[in-house]
């Protein structure tokens, strides 16, 4: 698209924002003046079109001031997780080279001082003067969020997505989804998330649908679900299904009627659980979601038509087209593997949608790994059925999803291996009531004392950030390696299921 | 009959903490997740030990989450409810 045309691609059409929790609520008017406050604070300090800024604290209505003003001036928002260590905040610094850095009283002091002189820090909560509006510099091919996921090599891995790659994926829901359902969203998912920002937020609010935000996850929220849902008459939620293990316990039913859709994602929604949410929501309308960072969030679900929820069960796709190939990367393709398999054939997810990130930001070698003439591998495993709905089999790659959160176990091997006292080390997926999956750690160390082990966790809490942190850990002589000396992390897993974890708690209690 | 309570509220605890934070340097009354000790999605934890073994059955007498989040307030439920 040539200069001139790609312009002016910011949508201002927004609703309402609501904090429930706090009372605060802006309209479209106010929220307009905040932007253009913001836009006006940026412009005095200079941020230019393609700046890069950080945005640390989600989940409030001045985040979304910030990201329409950092959007509007052509800049590009990276929101990262306000609890990240400083370690890991610094590895993303040195991945994004960010112009500015925004924080509130809610960002971790400690996080913020570990910036480099070269970003400059803007208080989010600083009284802004009002201002107009000023033109939209918000091109269509430019790039707009930047998502960082787990990376498999350890290594933060940067999703960018441009105003047209998200755009695309709104449309697409708007024609599958209608707005109706969506007039009142409320959201409890964290906006650092693809799932939470993108579509749990950003869809409905920018179609002018109202956006209630929480902050995320927290327990007396969720205790009092049904309670929220009937005080702001709310149509519609999404969720990850560990939420639910706990709300489904705790939570009376809404009683209003008012809950029209639910969206469930992020993570296997055993069909038992997926039945106890249509019972509890009072609605059939209980989609299971899939979707990825790289490709907007959501990109198929249980939408249409009548369906009985099952282990693995999605759905027809929403804006994309859905291949289930025999090879699941660039060398299974070239390799023979681009032939689809037949219907009710396991294979490879790849995914075509218009709504695909540009790619990983500065790692074009990942990006060719995964994305093959428009079409992404998504790393999961499934089939198509008779009707061309998608169902979910497995994941191949070895990530450990905690509760929707994915963690890469080669992010917390790295964490751990600069420790003197590592010999060998292997984190692996370990069951878990709440989340699902948790982190456990199998670990070889220099020497049989208590003291290593105490020395180990303290290294990894300077560097990993605490949802990160292995909850189980064994001790091993050595780690188990197959005749060819590689490390399974299923066997490693195995190897450990018939020995007792450490007894952490005492283990770092004695000094 | 308190204290054989507040005896197994805390071996249960001593399983879900978070392994770094002595529980002993807790008070009573202190907030459990203010203090470091459980995360706070925890709380579900908390609650299927109670139904388990208290037989406490929070679908139907409802849940005041900040009941849960001492582990008085969890003694003063299991007296209240506890079967």
């Amino acid at each position: 698209m040539p200069d001139g045309h790609d312009e002016g691609h910011l949508l201002l059409t927004v609703g309402q924002l609501v904090e429930p929790v706090t009372g605060r609520r802006w309209d479209p008017p106010a929220i307009l003046r905040e932007v253009g406050a913001r836009c006006a604070r940026y412009e005095r300090r200079g941020l230019r079109p393609g700046d890069r800024v950080f945005l640390h604290s989600g989940n409030r209505l001045e985040f979304f001031a910030e990201l329409l003003a950092v959007w509007r001036l052509g800049g590009c928002a990276v929101p990262v997780d306000g609890r990240l260590t400083r370690v890991e905040l610094e590895r993303l610094v040195d991945a994004a080279t960010p112009r500015f850095s925004v924080v509130d009283d809610a960002t971790d002091g400690a996080a913020a001082a570990a910036l480099p002189s070269t970003v400059e820090v803007v208080d989010a909560s600083e009284p802004a003067t009002p201002a107009d509006l000023p033109a939209d510099r918000a091109r269509a091919s430019a790039d707009a969020l930047i998502l960082f996921t787990s990376g498999s090599t350890g290594a933060p891995k940067g999703v960018v997505h441009t105003h047209a790659s998200l755009r695309a994926r709104w449309s697409a829901l708007e024609h599958h989804l209608g707005l109706p359902p969506y007039a009142r969203t409320l959201c409890l998912l964290p906006t650092h998330f693809g799932h939470g920002l993108i579509c749990n937020s950003l869809f409905p609010w920018l179609a002018g649908q109202d956006l209630f935000v929480t902050p995320p996850f927290r327990p007396d929220l969720l205790a009092r679900l049904g309670a929220l849902v009937d005080e702001h008459r709310i149509t519609f939620l999404s969720s990850v299904p560990a939420m639910w293990r706990l709300a489904l316990k705790v939570a009376r039913p809404p009683r209003g009627a008012t809950l029209r859709r639910v969206h469930c994602g992020s993570a296997p929604l055993p069909a038992t659980l997926w039945e106890s949410i249509r019972r509890w929501a009072g609605t059939p309308e209980v989609f299971n979601t899939y979707g990825l960072t790289e490709t907007g969030s959501w990109v198929a679900g249980t939408s249409g038509g009548d369906f009985t929820p099952a282990d693995g069960l999605i759905g027809p796709p929403w804006g994309a087209t859905i291949r289930v190939l025999r090879g699941g990367d660039a060398e299974g393709l070239a390799a023979g593997g681009d032939a689809p398999c037949a219907p009710g054939e396991t294979g490879h997810v790849w995914l075509e949608t218009p709504a695909l990130m540009r790619g990983y930001l500065g790692r074009d070698d990942l990006t060719r790994r995964v994305v093959v003439k428009g079409r992404f591998a998504t790393g999961d495993l499934g089939l198509l059925d008779e009707r061309g709905w998608l169902h979910l089999r497995g994941r191949e790659r070895d990530e450990i999803n905690k509760g929707g959160m994915k963690i890469s176990p080669a992010e917390v091997d790295a964490a751990a291996e600069g420790c003197p006292r590592v010999e060998e080390v292997c984190a692996f997926a370990v069951d878990d009531p709440l989340y699902g999956q948790n982190v456990g750690l199998a670990v070889a160390l220099t020497d049989g004392g208590d003291g290593a082990v105490r020395e180990l966790y303290r290294w990894m809490g300077e560097r990993l950030s605490e949802a990160k942190l292995p909850v189980r850990w064994w001790r091993l002589d050595a780690i188990p390696r197959s005749d060819r000396g590689k490390v399974s992390r299923e066997a490693v897993r195995e190897a450990c299921a018939g020995r007792a974890p450490l007894d952490l708690a005492r283990i770092l209690q004695e000094r | 009959m308190r204290e054989s309570h507040r005896e197994r509220v805390l071996e249960f605890l001593r399983t879900i903490q978070k392994p770094d934070r002595p529980l002993d340097g807790v008070a009573e009354t202190d907030s459990l997740v203010e203090a470091g000790l459980i995360d706070s999605l925890a709380l579900l934890e908390i609650v299927a030990f109670l139904e388990e073994h208290y037989r406490i059955d929070f679908a139907s007498t409802g849940l005041e989450p900040e009941l849960l989040t001492s582990v008085s307030g969890i003694l003063d439920l299991i007296e209240r409810e506890g079967r």
